[in-house]
């Protein structure tokens, strides 16, 4: 299978008072099309900073990040923007719904910036939440759900376009048992039809289930282990994926 | 900035997030707006109705809509009775009153003065000769009479006297007037004109506001003035001319003066007419009101800069996920213009009805009653239009730019909250 990520030397540093903390020291690292891949370490590893390198949310120190082939260093802010908008979803630990958004609503936003009209957003949006179990709180603000139905809502969003990379940092570790079971079935069930998801965690038990978990520990991948789900069979592509 | 896309998903997130924030929050910021508004509009428009009531008097009182009155090089407006006939036909007209002005004095106490040294009660007036039924027609003038009554036809040795030049009733010397002191209605003065005196009785007092022409006038028959002042060509000084409504005063003047008259009087519309101090007055007042309503407008920019602020302050994290998840920042600026833009247009909507609605035909209908005139509110309609597209630019600006603050931090430290 060919790379969709490749970091090269993948650096992150940041002031410090009058020296500089490196955070990623150099990571050589790959995902393939369509793998679960998790990123695991205790707090402070540089897991969730290697996430955001990937997921063109922040700027690496040094190095190389290619998604697709495309070599990301000399994008502008606006064209990794359009790149998140296009080919990426995101779940966030806080699920980072819009308050005043309606479950559908919350999902329709960036579809509007997508050039979909509204009614395909809002069935695009229905679709989705359908998906997630959340067919019957399409009208519902964020406040009017728990929080494994708004992140259920956040997952909602990250996949109803389909993207080719769904980013996950922390996503179970807000919600009780129960609803970290849910949204971890849920992950499967993407993946088990060819969605991609790299996913920071620090629970061993929901990291587990990717096909790969790549150790951090201070800013250095210490190892890379296979998950139970290594052999998980693939049924069919994304869409996006099949557009290509 | 401006594509239709961002306008279209700022719309989006505009309009939801005013219509589930807070009732109260949002019917405070719209009562910020409405109060600005009127602010903007109304003290410029008292300043401007103050100096208009005092117009709108000397064109009730003195000027009506069209004014016939001596050339400068002559004492008195030469074929009178031909023109005041002449003015009498046109159908244009709806009442006419031709008067008699003379410089004159008049005198109270000079009975029981005893003392030759001893200052006379005496002042210098305007003594004008009218037809009483003919002027009360005009200007209602006989409703200004507080203090006994007014001339009748026939009246003879009766004058009514303006509150100006009566020391219980005047506002305080001006040039050239001393009011006198001891007298009412029923007593006796005497009036001098052109070095002919004559004991009349004061039948009247005029009360008005302290520039209203009628303050300083003395008014008599015209038939004994024209007797007094010995003008028995019946040439008057001014004809008066109140149109029918919709006439044009312009085109009326215009008539008057293709028609001959301007060969023997100045002919004037009221505005014409009314002392060039009066429009410099107005126009100070004007620039006075905005000076003062522009505070109004900057308070209401402060305001609607702190909501913006602590609104997009507080949803800095939603604001770097939506950034994130890649909602340009574009489109979350235009959010947030189109929420001030609606605080601004509501406010100023609320702000118009009111006015239109209520404000200016209350106060048109019941004036202010102010010492110096019957104050009104002036709020010409593109005046007021553009005050509302000064408020929503305002407003817009700052709106723009503490969300455009906000919007432009790193997307990362953004979501993560930090600085």
């Amino acid at each position: 299978m060919a790379a969709l990520i490749e970091t090269k030397k993948l650096v992150k540093a940041y002031k410090s008072g009058d020296g500089v903390s490196t955070i990623l020291k150099g990571i050589d690292f790959s995902v393939e099309r369509g793998e679960f891949v998790s990123i695991m370490g205790r707090s402070g590893a540089g897991k969730s900073t290697l996430m955001y390198q990937m997921s063109l949310l922040d700027e690496p120190t040094s190095g190389d990040i290619s998604i697709d082939g495309t070599n990301t260093r000399h994008m502008s802010e606006k064209e990794k923007a359009a790149f998140r908008l296009r080919k990426f979803g995101f779940v966030f630990q806080d699920y980072a719904l819009m308050p005043e958004l309606t479950a559908t609503e919350n999902i329709v936003l960036p579809l509007l910036m997508e050039s979909y009209t509204f009614t395909q957003a809002q069935a695009m949006a229905a679709d989705a939440l359908t998906r997630v179990g959340l067919g019957h709180r399409l009208h519902n603000v964020p406040s009017q759900l728990s929080g494994g139905e708004q992140q259920r809502v956040s997952i909602a969003r990250a996949i109803a376009e389909q993207p080719e990379i769904l980013f996950a940092d922390e996503p179970t570790a807000n919600l009780d048992r129960e609803s970290a079971k849910v949204v971890i079935d849920l992950f499967l069930e993407l993946h088990a039809h060819g969605q991609t998801i790299i996913m920071v965690t620090h629970e061993e038990e929901y990291g587990h289930v990717a096909d790969r978990i790549i150790r951090l520990d201070e800013g250095s991948i210490v190892s890379i282990e296979k998950g139970v789900r290594h052999a998980h069979a693939r049924k069919q592509p994304t869409k996006k994926q099949s557009k290509k | 900035m401006f594509s239709l896309l961002n306008i279209r998903v700022g719309w989006f997130l505009a309009w939801r997030q005013i219509r589930r924030s807070s009732v109260w929050t949002t019917s405070l910021i719209i009562f910020v707006m409405l109060l600005t508004f009127l602010n903007l509009v109304v003290v410029t428009g008292i300043l401007v109705g103050l100096v208009q009531g005092i117009t709108d008097l000397y064109r009730l009182q003195e000027t009506g809509d069209v004014i016939v009155s001596t050339l400068d090089t002559k004492n008195y407006i030469e074929q009178s009775p031909q023109i005041i006939s002449f003015i009498q036909t046109l159908p244009q007209v709806e009442h006419v009153t031709a008067r008699y002005i003379v410089n004159g004095s008049i005198e109270a106490n000079y009975k029981t003065r005893t003392d030759p040294n001893e200052k006379p009660n005496e002042s210098g007036a305007a003594i004008v000769g009218i037809d009483p039924v003919a002027e009360n027609a005009f200007s209602g003038i006989a409703r200004n009479v507080e203090e006994g009554s007014f001339l009748a036809p026939g009246d003879f040795d009766s004058v009514v006297v303006g509150s100006q030049l009566i020391a219980k009733y005047s506002f305080g010397e001006i040039p050239g007037i001393r009011p006198l002191k001891n007298v009412g209605p029923g007593s006796v003065v005497r009036i001098t004109v052109n070095g002919q005196t004559r004991e009349v009785v004061i039948k009247g007092i005029l009360i008005d506001k302290a520039n209203s022409p009628l303050s300083s006038q003395v008014f008599m028959s015209a038939a004994q003035l024209r007797t007094l002042a010995g003008r028995d060509d019946y040439s008057v000084n001014q004809v008066a001319i109140r149109l029918k409504k919709g006439v044009d005063e312009v085109a009326f003047k215009d008539l008057l003066v293709r028609s001959g008259v301007g060969r023997f009087a100045k002919v004037q519309t009221f505005e014409q007419a009314i002392p060039n101090g009066v429009e410099d007055v107005k126009n100070t007042f004007a620039v006075l009101g905005n000076a003062i309503s522009s505070v109004g407008l900057v308070v209401a920019s402060i305001t609607i800069f702190i909501v913006i602020f602590i609104n997009a302050l507080t949803r800095r994290k939603f604001i770097g996920i939506l950034k994130g998840i890649g909602i340009s920042p574009q489109a979350i600026e235009v959010a947030y213009l189109l929420q001030s833009m609606f605080y601004a247009l509501v406010g100023s909507s609320i702000g118009l009805i009111i006015l239109f609605g209520f404000l200016v035909p209350y106060i048109s209908a019941h004036p202010i009653n102010l010492p110096i005139s019957n104050t009104v509110l002036v709020a010409p309609v593109g005046e007021t239009l553009l005050r509302v597209v000064l408020l929503v630019l305002a407003t817009l600006i700052a709106g723009y730019i503490p969300a455009r603050m906000i919007v432009k931090k790193n997307t990362l430290d953004s979501i993560l909250g930090r600085n």
